[in-house]
């Protein structure tokens, strides 16, 4: 359903669009996207890419605002927002943005993340001026009564529910963030916390309108099936009336500290079938030029049942149930994570060490040409499902100018992905995974509380 | 023999997104939207087919790069049985056997086809389905045949080794472990059971503990050999390959695949009449560490080749979808749920309709009621047009979108070719959509998904939401989460009692 927040899979889907950014390799070329450019006077950014090839359009709008933004004490509320944005505007009753997306077979949906918070429609081609038109209702303002804000409220608790308290690993997820920073706001999970949702008030979310829903705060991407002249008209005449705030936009710039030692928790749940384990390492910005080498370090380990932490945890030793890493690389800093869910019978220390031979040995030899082409096969296949579609290509465009700072790194990162290196690859092993930059947490059955 | 070759008929196709332009609604505003322009047409790909001489069914949707494709492929090889041919006592063995076919071959040991795939920046999956079993492969077009060469090997000669079977035996296992403890999982498997009871689709897919320990590789091996043959077998392929190169090498890789001397086995459909035996039910399981209740409601519906089937779609539409009005009262008015959505599952026998929504604990019972009194509310009034234009529209809209990619390509045309119907189904979508009318939902919601025989299962920690479902259903049974027995129509461990009316706590 709509109005996902995608803590863990919008992590992933980020890092996706980040670093899978491949390559030709020796026989496939992947196309090119070819788009356009602008600001506005009022600095809203727009990138568009016209392809005919359906009759839909698809429309992304980045904010560059995320969960690292929640004010103080009120952690969860940039997602609590996003899910406000679907009621009353201006100009529009609450949902009415369904009755222009969904009603005519058209679909809308938005995520929250840590950076930013993404707002998209696909629809019928002939629908885009209606949209722009809507899109730009919404950035002009808000205009939510208590009713509306209590309910949906209410729906944002029952996602937390079923994202977190059902699932059996859910509040894994939420323990990661929490335990392996220790200041940078990234340790606050986006989805928040009962106590603090309960505290979000209708105040906050005109305060948090003004504050970050602005247009020199925006970048709109428009791909798929329109003329350029018209949708530069369009967006003339809807967005470019929106005035720019005097006011400056706060910026997190918060620094985490250097790890200086291994930490190591141990949690307990009280639905856990199988123990956990999750190890991080603090890691640079999705923006910096290790990230590509990391991204090819992670589908070495993980790309696949031929990657070393499949065949090794859960093939060869059958100690784990399932074992991946993720390149959780975020705007201001990231996370490398290690993580293994056991198979019965298995203790964590078995894992955990299994887990760390395998970095060490990427530290200490260098991979072979063929295993890093495999690697490099994969991105490009990866890169070349995402882009399939214009949706998949808008978030691909919007990624690439708001988190890494520049629209042409959709296209040309792929070849930067393509130079790295064996020897590449060991330099970030060994720069990044050191036993003082190690977060280790054990998340275990109660029943497993008191030694057992 | 030569080949027989079947071309569809070239219909020059319709338009994706022909449709009528909804009135926007009419409200009191500042500003009302730009009223949309003319709509523009596209054209559907069209599925081109011939039968080698063994029976075997292949299918190709060209979509090249020259046409606007991405350089990628995706194959499919589909055998037409699964989890019903299952023996009731071997639950999980389609779904075990389809699951080895990736496990090793004659010449090619588990890691090797991993290995090998995943090299060409491909993947490989293999499983089984209600009514299929799957192997695919997804890879760039570039590495086509090598793929396909793999595909082929690891359906036509898996080897089933004693290693892997165990491997995959408590792989499963611990899957299994970790499902049981999702209340949204949990409640569909015993969902399952409620509706068909011990008849071929009652059983989970993927096998209890109990089953799965039981599967012995004679027992694989002899399913593989029953229905693993080309003449029970369809492979379809899309993307970014000529259609000429896909049947040659089609032909190349699958045309000395023998049928064997026995007859294939027989399917006969019996679901409606006995299902219609079995008695609707009103099920908790008392889960009491449940961070919050599943609520589902089920009943049997309807066959894929139903003549009903379009009227099932929009029916089930008008309840499902974002703003559809599960959705509506559950989450948009009342904010007891992140989202709660229904579906028509339509297989070769009677398949189920099933609803289902989160919520905390204490509004479990409340969920139950408006799930049900939903679906009562779609026989006893008519669904006015401005409901139904857009909800018809939902569904063109979300089968276009289907469609986008090589992988969504195929995937609708193997669910079209496996149950026999006409590929140009994919180009009739629209107008058979388009006509049902409002007084066909209302009649087959009536006749055909009545709310009397609908039944409701709940998990979660019964103690907050117990006595009011009593209020709304007398007949509530409770069974707990550790009694639970889901080799058993009637799900309850044998020798235990009924929870919630003892004295002793578990």
């Amino acid at each position: 359903m709509r109005r996902f927040f995608i803590a863990l899979l919008g992590l992933a889907l980020l890092a996706l669009y980040t670093f899978s950014a491949p390559v030709a390799s020796a026989q496939t070329r992947v196309p090119r996207i070819n788009f356009k450019e602008r600001t506005l006077p009022n600095g809203m950014r727009v990138i568009s890419a016209e392809d005919h090839s359906s009759p839909t359009v698809s429309i992304n709008v980045w904010y560059h605002v995320g969960s690292k933004d929640d004010p103080e004490g009120r952690s969860g509320f940039a997602h609590l927002f996003e899910h406000i944005m679907f009621k009353s505007t201006r100009n529009m009753k609450s949902e009415m943005m369904d009755r222009l997306t969904e009603d005519v077979g058209g679909q809308n949906n938005a995520f929250t993340a840590d950076d930013v918070t993404v707002y998209w429609e696909i629809i019928p081609s002939n629908y885009l001026e209606t949209l722009l038109w809507a899109e730009a209702d919404r950035l002009a303002g808000l205009n939510v009564n208590n009713e509306n804000f209590l309910s949906e409220r209410d729906v944002v608790k029952e996602e937390f529910r079923q994202s977190y308290m059902a699932p059996p690993y859910g509040k894994l997820n939420l323990l990661i963030d929490q335990k392996s920073f220790t200041t940078h706001p990234y340790r606050r999970p986006g989805i928040g916390n009962i106590d603090e949702l309960n505290a979000a008030s209708l105040e906050n979310v005109r305060a948090f309108h003004e504050t970050y829903y602005r247009p020199d705060n925006a970048t709109l991407v428009v791909v798929g099936d329109f003329d350029q002249k018209q949708l530069d008209a369009w967006v003339d005449k809807y967005m470019a009336r929106i005035p720019k705030p005097a006011t400056p936009l706060p910026r997190v710039n918060v620094k985490e500290p250097e790890r200086t030692k291994e930490a190591r928790y141990t949690e307990y749940g009280p639905n856990v079938p199988l123990p956990a384990v999750a190890i991080t390492y603090l890691a640079p910005s999705a923006a910096s030029d290790d990230a590509f080498a990391l991204t090819v370090a992670d589908a070495i380990l993980s790309g696949g049942t031929s990657s070393r932490l499949y065949q090794s945890l859960v093939y060869q030793k059958q100690l784990a149930q399932s074992a991946n890493s993720f390149v959780d690389l975020r705007e201001d800093l990231g996370l490398v994570q290690l993580r293994a869910i056991l198979a019965s019978g298995k203790k964590p220390d078995e894992a955990e060490a299994a887990l760390l031979a395998e970095i060490k040995r990427l530290q200490s030899e260098p991979v072979s040409a063929a295993e890093l082409e495999k690697a490099k096969n994969q991105l490009v296949a990866d890169r070349l499902r995402e882009i399939e579609t214009n949706n998949g290509k808008a978030a691909a465009i919007g990624n690439a100018a708001v988190i890494l700072g520049d629209a042409n790194r959709v296209n040309t990162d792929l070849d930067r992905l393509q130079k790295i290196s064996a020897s590449d690859i060991q330099r970030v092993m060994r720069k990044y995974f050191s036993d003082t930059n190690r977060v280790v947490i054990y998340y275990l059955p109660e029943s497993m509380r008191g030694g057992k | 023999m030569v080949a027989m070759k079947t071309t569809l008929q070239r219909i020059a196709v319709v338009v994706l997104f022909l449709v009528a332009t909804t009135p926007l609604i009419a409200i009191a505003q500042q500003e009302t939207p730009p009223a949309p322009a003319a709509p523009r047409s596209t054209t559907l790909p069209k599925p081109v087919e011939r039968t080698l001489k063994n029976g075997l069914r292949v299918i190709v949707i060209e979509r090249t790069v020259d046409h606007g494709g991405m350089p990628l492929i995706s194959a499919q090889l589909l055998v037409k049985n699964g989890g019903e041919v299952d023996p009731p006592e071997m639950a999980g063995l389609a779904n075990m056997t389809a699951a080895l076919l990736t496990k090793g071959t004659q010449t090619r040991t588990a890691p090797q086809i991993a290995e090998a795939i995943e090299a060409l920046g491909g993947s490989i999956n293999s499983g089984g389905r209600w009514d299929s079993s799957v192997a695919g492969v997804g890879v760039i077009s570039s590495k086509t045949p090598q793929a396909m060469e793999i595909l082929a090997d690891v359906v036509r000669n898996p080897s089933f080794k004693d290693e892997e079977i165990e491997r995959l035996r408590q792989q499963t296992l611990d899957q299994l472990r970790v499902a049981m403890r999702s209340p949204g999982q949990l409640a569909r498997f015993v969902a399952s059971r409620v509706v068909f009871g011990d008849t071929p689709y009652g059983h989970l897919l993927t096998g209890t503990p109990e089953s799965i320990s039981r599967i012995k590789r004679d027992d694989i091996v002899r399913l593989h050999t029953t229905y693993y043959r080309p003449d029970n077998a369809i492979l379809i392929i899309g993307g970014d390959i000529k259609a000429d190169d896909a049947f040659k090498l089609a032909e190349r890789l699958f045309g000395d695949w023998n049928n064997p001397a026995t007859p294939l086995p027989a399917f006969k459909a019996s679901g409606a009449e006995l299902l219609s035996k079995i008695k609707p039910r009103v099920l908790v399981i008392d889960k009491p560490d449940a961070g919050q209740a599943a609520v589902i409601l089920t009943r049997p519906a309807l066959q894929r080749t139903d003549p009903d089937y379009f009227r099932a779609l929009v029916t089930n539409s008008v309840l499902s979808g974002f703003s559809g009005r599960l959705n509506q009262e559950i989450r948009i008015k009342r904010g007891l749920s992140y989202g709660a959505a229904s579906i028509m599952e339509v297989r070769r026998d009677v398949g189920p309709f099933t609803a289902t929504a989160q919520t905390k604990n204490e509004t479990g019972a409340e969920v139950a009621g408006l799930l049900m009194s939903e679906l009562a509310r779609l026989s006893s009034e008519p669904v006015a047009d401005v409901e139904l234009t857009p909800r018809k529209a939902v569904l063109i809209g979300g089968f276009g979108r289907s469609l986008e990619t090589t992988g969504g390509l195929v995937s609708q045309v193997g669910a079209l070719a496996l149950y026999g119907l006409s590929l140009s189904e994919i180009n009739n979508y629209i107008n058979n959509v388009q006509g049902v009318s409002a007084s066909d939902v209302q009649k087959f919601a009536g006749s055909r998904l009545g709310s009397k025989d609908a039944s409701i299962v709940i998990v979660g920690d019964a103690s907050k939401f117990l006595d009011k479902l009593r209020q709304q259903f007398p007949n509530v049974e409770v069974i707990r989460a550790a009694d639970l027995d889901l080799n058993s129509a009637n799900l309850r461990r044998a020798g235990s009692t009924e929870a919630g009316n003892q004295a002793v706590k578990p």
